[in-house]
């Protein structure tokens, strides 16, 4: 099968998967019955009577419709882009507007986390494998070890612990624990409004576009105990394969082969063993981006984080459906999208894949 | 069945001394390495832990093992003193290695009901699927497919929170979250099972799809199936806290739970370490002894690791 026709065929496949998220959301956000759904609409100091709200509402939403057709109707709706409201604590408005506003922040913090954990956890599996039962490879099994071991936020907690005021040395009082960026610096700036900046809402690059670096270099600083979090938390699982799957290749006959003709052991590693040593490690990349996902939530919990992570566990404190539904939809679409960049790459590096 | 074990069917199924050998040998491997056994006593301590705060917890020194004691004059957590509170106490009041002692049990029970019970559904329904094949395989993984498009903890919250936000709904929610992961698993085990001469001389001696399914394909799957399980518990012990964690139970803020007892330190985290570095070392321990006998297990119950 050519390359092409294996990626035409592996998207088609993503309509009953995106026709199962749809029907996933519909159940989570119909499941409370239409007192919780019609809930955020009702006006209780408008002149019409709340109980002719209810029947309009009702009516305006085929609440009394079998739920076959429910879903159809909601179906039409959800694709023409009207997500429904969220009312939080943080945000009250639109679902679409919401993720708007919130996803770039959990973008950043997942793709830096995602790009250090290629950047360490790649070239360290692979001297951990060539080095076996060294030292070097005795800690990196010991911390791949413990990251699956450990729970993320708890790893969170103790580093705030750690880097807070003289808790185990003043030294450490350098990086800032919670949130986005420091209240100070930001007050008064006209593009920064209740937690969100503007235009793109991704404050590292917001605060490049007006020129003002010294709030650049705050965000950073905050991005660091929450990326490291993460990247410890996707790490583990990494290097682990990582280096199972490079000695499973250095064991091969073609390696035997590349070392009998005598060629050094640099080209063997570089040119022979690691691509493919890297092929189980994109398959992993799928259960990764999971973990990452999930691990986002719990990161932007414990740290303050402004972004999807932190507004669902605010809209699961508020009782609120449509913050719910929405980080779902919007959890499941970056999952089904990047297992889809996995497939491809996967199908580019393996051509047996296609077949 | 049982009347006719020595006549045909003597074939088709191990005899009990040599499946007793067999676990002995598992054993004896699994002792012998140091990690693993490491594992097995950090499990069997917890069990131990678990048994023990519910059937007499005064042993431990527990007071109350089903509900934390408050003492509400005195809300704010003071630090550990040895032997009055050992690792000292946490909001309101609370003493919390008893706490602690009482959460591992709520946390082992749970993780433990919910990992059996996703192990149990997606056993079945993978290996239906993979034994029977044609459409019900296409329908029970394409609907199995549906369940792995959200990433779990994401997914586990939106359950849980349709679902009612107590304990209960969350090892539901976890539990609906995790099957489809084990239906995928016993349907590749299933796949290789099938195609054994065991299963062809019961279909031939007449077994319907169904006896075959319970009696041959699933006890020949159960292995592999329980190295995962012990492998899964010590992620699950971590999910089912971090669950907690972010509020679902916070109705009742006097349960004996890890996740529940770091959230209600949260906020004192940064002036009293303790409050929360306590409940999450009894995670990361129970994971660590969990993960190094899973991995254990996993060694000694495949024979090409076996020298």
């Amino acid at each position: 099968m050519k390359l092409r026709y294996y990626i035409a065929r592996r998207v088609l496949l993503l309509i009953p998967t995106l026709l199962g998220l749809t029907l996933i959301v519909f159940i989570i956000s119909h499941v409370g019955g239409s007192a919780r759904l019609i809930g955020a609409y009702i006006n209780i100091h408008s002149s019409v009577p709340v109980v002719v709200q209810e029947q309009q509402l009702m009516a305006r939403f085929h609440l009394k419709d079998p739920l076959v057709v429910q879903y159809f109707y909601w179906l039409a709706a959800f694709i023409q882009g009207n997500w429904g409201y969220t009312q939080t604590s943080i945000y009250s408005g639109t679902v679409l507007q919401a993720i708007n506003l919130f996803f770039p922040n959990t973008l950043v913090l997942s793709v830096l986390a995602s790009v250090l954990t290629g950047i360490i956890g790649i070239p360290l599996g692979v001297w951990s494998a060539v080095r076996k039962d060294s030292v070097l490879d005795q800690a990196t099994r010991a911390i791949s070890f413990a990251g699956y071991s450990i729970p993320l936020y708890w790893l969170g907690l103790i580093l705030i612990i750690t880097f807070s005021t003289s808790n185990v040395c003043s030294c450490l009082n350098i990086l800032p624990i919670s949130g986005t960026v420091t209240v100070n610096l930001i007050s008064g700036v006209d593009w920064y409004i209740s937690g969100i900046s503007y235009p793109t809402h991704v404050l590292l690059i917001d605060s490049l576009i007006h020129g003002r670096l010294d709030i650049f270099g705050d965000a950073v600083l905050h991005l660091i105990l929450p990326v490291v979090t993460l990247t410890y938390g996707t790490m583990a699982s990494v290097l682990r394969v990582m280096r199972s799957s490079m000695q499973d290749t250095l064991n091969q006959d073609y390696v035997r082969t590349a070392r009998a003709k005598g060629l050094e052991e640099k080209t063997v590693i570089n040119v022979h063993v690691r691509r493919n040593a890297l092929i189980p490690v994109c398959t992993l990349l799928g259960y990764t981006i999971a973990s990452l996902l999930g691990g986002v939530v719990l990161v932007e919990a414990v740290f303050d984080y402004l972004g999807i992570g932190y507004w669902t566990t605010q809209a699961m404190l508020n009782g609120d459906v449509g913050g719910i539904m929405g980080a779902t939809v919007i959890f499941g679409l970056a999952f089904i999208f990047a297992n889809l960049a996995v497939d491809v790459t996967y199908g580019f590096l393996d051509p047996r894949i296609r077949h | 069945m049982d009347a006719k074990q020595d006549t045909p069917e003597k074939g088709v199924r191990t005899p009990v001394s040599t499946r007793l050998q067999e676990y002995k040998l598992t054993f004896k491997i699994l002792v012998e390495s140091p990690s693993s056994a490491v594992g097995l006593l950090i499990v069997l301590i917890y069990s131990a832990i678990a048994v023990i705060d519910f059937t007499y917890p005064s042993l431990l020194g527990v007071q109350d093992a089903f509900s934390m004691v408050p003492d509400y004059s005195n809300p704010v957590p003071s630090a550990p003193v040895w032997p009055i509170h050992p690792f000292g106490t946490t909001f309101p009041g609370v003493d919390l290695y008893q706490a602690v002692m009482s959460a591992i049990r709520v946390d082992l029970w749970y993780s433990l009901l919910i990992v059996l019970a996703g192990a149990a559904i997606g056993t079945v329904v993978g290996v239906l699927a993979a034994y029977v094949g044609g459409y019900l395989d296409e329908a029970l993984m394409r609907f199995t497919d549906i369940f792995l498009s959200v990433p779990y903890l994401p997914f586990a919250i939106a359950v849980a929170f349709v679902l009612g936000r107590a304990l209960d709904d969350v090892s539901i929610a976890l539990a609906i979250v995790w099957w489809p992961l084990y239906a995928r698993y016993a349907y590749g085990q299933a796949l290789s099972v099938k195609e054994n001469a065991y299963i062809e001389a019961a279909k031939a001696s007449g077994v319907g799809t169904l006896g075959i399914v319970f009696q041959h394909v699933i006890p020949n799957v159960l292995t592999p199936i329980f190295v995962q399980i012990s492998l899964d518990l010590g992620t699950v012990v971590q999910v089912f806290a971090a669950l907690t964690f972010i509020g679902f139970a916070s109705a009742n803020p006097l349960l004996p739970e890890l996740g529940t007892l770091i959230s209600n330190g949260f906020q004192y985290a940064v002036a009293a370490p303790w409050v929360v570095f306590f409940p999450g070392l009894a995670i990361l321990i129970f994971a660590i002894g969990m993960n190094l006998l899973g991995d254990g297990l996993r060694d000694a119950l495949d024979p090409r690791g076996r020298t």
